[in-house]
């Protein structure tokens, strides 16, 4: 029964997405197909976490039963591990949640069905390549993604931004859709397989060839490019920008999971290079890149969503740099990074989608004061921002945690002095983000109102509800670390590092152990902490001090009468003396102490990113020029 | 028994009460000797515990223009954290609550109170208070390079000395600093601790780092909206913030001084808080102006973090 359950949990998005089309005129059938189809997907992933994530189980299937022939793989397999169930989950649920959010936000759009059309194809498009076992599959799959992406990305197409980030989204995704063919195709032709478990235990037999060499490196960047990793990322911000929020949550949180997904696959199950400390360094080498890169750009940014975009890829940093210290910790860190960046990415983009939804602008100069006409969503970013930045107890911070931790144990272990300072661009790059996270509350939801936004309302409870929802995630993945860790992080690192257990669910037992005589070791499922960290203790010593406060001074306030409301200047704000006019202090102005600083970095770094695509292109061939030449020199 | 202990240490010793008493004290004591230190007389050291009662007892004004509910939070946060964080740092061999936070948590635990002024002068809706935010923000990344590398190279110490390779747990610091005598002591350590005096006032926010809240620029920044009972949980927190940031020194470099008797030790701890606060706060404020916030940036990325990047490589290379 439930290995029927993957296959179903793509199909139904499918399904849902044709029949959005068809019936997707009327309001309440759209809503009804669509809540249907998303509700299915993520309750067949949560009914799948008994077996796997907790039995171990890992689920093979095999497409109009087409089972391997005299030992070679010839249908499309499905498999799941609970590697690719722990991705599964996060796109299901964001793809859930936004979904819900979309109902009232699209309404101020054209042609809502055609939306849910293309929304329901990258849903289905994004779990295809999360729980397929097969190379060509993940790579049409990729296709099917991109293009509904792009296609979203442009549906706002009265704006001339989104058909120019459109347009070089398209033409930089097809860069990446390509480099993942073309190492496909040199992986079959050395193989003459494409089923992930095969090709897995084919080329420990036939050792890494320079052909295989080349094409490790052509899948590498191009799931690279789905991950944004510098220097892809703007095209990233460009999407984020102009696409609808409920389509960038997808975008961030989903869409670039699928790269990460898929290095994961290539570096640590088809060619297993991450035992070699060449490839590790390699890794984390990029991801520090794209953390401290992106960060120092959002820094910069004067958009709102643009500088949602710059984080979400400075968070892929942090996840990519974790996962290429391959140590259980380093792992364990990177993958609840993931879901951690899933949650808060979520919730900014939605807040993001919130303010354009009432005021109609996301620009920082134009906003200002919004906490007292919106102050639930003022609050749902305030969790959004302290998660982002990693202040305990939200869930940022544990992740975070770990992530330092494993790259200083690194260090010690290797005795390379180079990984401590992964943790300090770690450190550093988070006090970055709270930063521009500042800057953003300053700009948009504190500071003084601006005439023109004085009618402003709230945005309404439909669209509330599924920020609520990713705000108490928010709060539970960082408070509960230890559950998330036994039932969801655990089976993930191990099924990371058992890539014996999954060639054998899927070719049958003993085929691993046949074509393993000799593999590069790579770390054990196990792992302690450096340090200590109870955030639930935290939490309760905070509320107990936190009430006694409150007490006391409720005791010191006693016996005096409230305060007065006779309106009087005294309750204006202090201008020292000047006329009261609009003197917001936000956007561009913040900050002026660091950006002095960094003028020259951040003045090359403004015209490096000159928003033409031929640039943006050859930045990804010189990029992909680089990791064919690093991969010959060490692999 | 144990809940009733947990109490006490939650609202008396090191927690509430024993934390506000000992912080307005360093800061009355502060305020003191600086103003001995400028021929003046001075206010008598309890003037600080006096302004919190009176400040407590004024109406709390706030603004049409502020957003209510955050304005109004945003201190008891601060403060509630703050406290929390003392819970977690050992004095003299005491841990309250030992195995539940360890350096990168007091690293973080830190920045709250920071941005509980921040949020809280944002929502006050005052220019004033935007330019405050902003600077204080760079007096957060100013700091938070150096104490990075400061916590690396004290971890490093002692995790090394339990045949871990790293620790981060404030517990280990202290054994290893009982068995090993104090990480001041040890020469590698010397340039983080210097390191780490610069990186006390810029954290507390005293002269000559005190942009943020630049009484003479910006009038208070952050606080200008600021009256009454608010005002005066902020000014607490500042002093808690001295004996905060004064007594993860003590943990940090200090650690392991044992007499056998516990009082004279906690008493010993004290004395060092106080004797901190001397050279690095009202001594570099008796002699210093307030730096330019561009300036200060500079000097922290650069010589501060410079020597504290010092000691992590005297400590990974073993003298």
């Amino acid at each position: 029964m439930i290995q029927h359950f993957p296959i179903l949990s793509i199909m139904v998005l499918f399904l849902g997405a044709f029949l959005v089309v068809l019936v997707g005129r009327s309001r309440i059938a759209r809503t009804a197909v669509v809540s249907a189809a998303v509700l299915t997907s993520f309750a067949l992933m949560v009914a799948l976490i008994k077996p796997v994530m907790i039995d171990g189980q890992i689920i093979s299937y095999w497409m109009g039963n087409w089972a391997p022939v005299s030992g070679y793989a010839i249908g499309i397999g499905i498999e799941v591990d609970a590697l690719s169930l722990f991705f599964g989950l996060l796109v299901s649920l964001a793809v859930m949640l936004s979904g819900f959010y979309s109902f009232k936000y699209i309404t101020q759009d054209d042609s809502p069905d055609l939306f849910f059309t293309l929304y329901l194809m990258l849903a289905g498009g994004v779990m295809g390549i999360v729980l397929s076992g097969d190379l060509f599959n993940i790579f049409v799959m990729l296709e099917v993604m991109t293009f509904a992406a792009v296609a979203l990305t442009a549906f706002r197409s009265w704006n001339p931004n989104a058909r120019e980030a459109a347009f070089k989204y398209l033409v930089v995704g097809s860069l990446g859709s390509t480099f993942v063919l073309l190492g496909t195709a040199l992986v079959y032709g050395q193989c003459h397989t494409l089923n992930l478990a095969q090709i897995s235990g084919l080329l420990s037999v036939n050792g890494i060839n320079p052909t295989m060499t080349f094409a490790f490196a052509l899948l590498f960047t191009g799931f690279g490019v789905k991950a944004f990793m510098t220097p892809f990322h703007p095209i990233a911000a460009d999407a984020h920008a102009a696409a609808p929020s409920s389509v960038s949550v997808l975008i961030s949180g989903v869409f670039t999971k699928t790269g990460v997904y898929g290095i994961i696959r290539v570096s640590y199950f088809l060619f297993k290079s991450m035992g070699m400390s060449s490839m590790q360094t390699g890794l984390v080498f990029i991801g520090c890149v794209s953390m401290f890169v992106c960060v120092t750009m959002a820094l910069n940014q004067h958009d709102f969503k643009r500088l949602l975009a710059f984080h979400s890829i400075s968070q892929i940093g942090y996840i990519l740099t974790s996962l290429g210290l391959c140590s259980a910790i380093g792992i364990a860190g990177g993958l609840y990074h993931a879901i951690n960046h899933t949650l808060f990415k979520g919730l900014l983009f939605l807040t993001a989608g919130a303010v354009l939804y009432a005021t109609g602008t996301t620009k920082l100069e134009k906003l200002g004061g919004l906490a007292r006409r919106m102050p639930q969503t003022a609050a749902l970013f305030m969790v959004g921002a302290f998660s982002i930045s990693g202040i305990p107890p939200f869930n940022g911070f544990v992740s975070k945690w770990m992530i330092y931790q494993a790259a200083y144990e690194k260090a010690a272990e290797t005795g390379s002095i180079g990984y401590a300072f992964v943790t300090v661009i770690a450190v550093v790059t988070s006090v970055l983000t709270l930063a521009s996270f500042v800057k953003v509350g300053q700009s948009v939801f504190f500071g003084e109102l601006p005439v023109e936004l004085e009618n402003v309302k709230e945005t309404p409870l439909s669209m509330r509800i599924p920020m609520w929802i990713m705000a108490a995630l928010c709060l539970l993945t960082g408070v509960l670390p230890g559950l998330m860790q036994q039932y969801i992080i655990n089976p993930a690192v191990r099924a990371t590092l058992d890539y014996k257990g999954y060639i054998d669910a899927m070719m049958g037992e003993g085929y691993a152990a046949a074509h393993l005589a000799d593999t590069v070791p790579l770390a054990e499922a196990k792992y302690t902490f450096a340090g200590a960290w109870d955030p639930a203790f935290w939490l309760v010593l905070f509320v107990i001090v936190l009430l006694g406060v409150t007490v006391a001074m409720m005791i010191g306030k006693s016996g005096r009468g409230a305060a007065t409301a006779i309106a009087d200047d005294k309750h204006d704000t202090f201008f020292g003396g000047e006329k009261n006019t609009f003197s917001q202090v936000g956007g561009g102005d913040l900050f002026w102490g660091f950006k002095y600083n960094f003028r020259r970095y951040l003045n090359v770094m403004g015209n490096a990113h000159s928003g033409v695509v031929n640039d943006y292109v050859t930045w990804g061939v010189i990029d992909l020029a680089l990791i064919i030449v690093y991969c010959f020199i060490f692999m | 028994m144990k809940l009733l202990m947990n109490l006490v240490y939650i609202l008396i010793f090191p927690g509430l009460l024993f934390s506000s008493v000992f912080g307005l004290w360093l800061a009355g004591i502060d305020r003191k000797i600086l103003a001995r230190m400028q021929k003046r007389v001075g206010p008598p050291v309890m003037q600080p515990t006096y302004d919190f009662f009176k400040l407590m007892g004024k109406e709390t004004i706030i603004p049409d223009n502020a957003a209510r509910s955050t304005f109004l939070l945003a201190p008891y946060i601060g403060l509630a954290s703050l406290i929390v964080t003392v819970l977690f740092i050992p004095i003299a061999g005491i841990q309250a609550f030992g195995g539940v936070a360890d350096i990168v948590v007091i690293l973080y635990l830190l920045t709250i109170p920071s941005l509980a002024i921040m949020f809280g002068g944002s929502a006050s809706g005052s220019p004033f208070a935007g330019v405050g935010v902003s600077r204080t923000m760079v007096a957060i990344m100013s700091y938070e390079l150096p104490l990075i590398l400061i916590m690396l190279a004290v971890g490093r110490l002692a995790g090394r000395g339990f045949d871990m390779g790293i620790t981060f747990s404030l517990e280990k610091i202290a054994q290893y600093q009982a068995a090993n005598g104090p990480n001041l002591f040890c020469w590698s350590m010397i340039p983080a601790a210097v390191a780490m005096l610069f990186v006390i006032p810029c954290e507390v926010g005293a002269q000559p780092f005190d942009v943020g809240e630049a009484e003479t620029e910006i009038c208070e920044g952050p606080l200008v909206e600021y009256s009454g009972t608010p005002l005066a949980i902020f000014k607490l927190s500042h002093a808690i913030k001295m004996f905060v940031m004064t007594l993860l020194f003590t943990a940090l470099f200090l650690g392991g001084i044992s007499t056998g008797m516990l009082w004279l030790d906690v008493v010993i701890v004290l004395g060092i808080c106080a004797v901190v606060t001397l050279v690095c706060m009202t001594l570099a404020h008796a002699i210093t102006a307030r730096l330019k916030v561009e300036q200060m940036f500079r000097l922290f990325w650069t010589v501060i973090a410079g020597l504290a990047l010092l000691s992590l490589i005297l400590v990974w290379i073993g003298i």
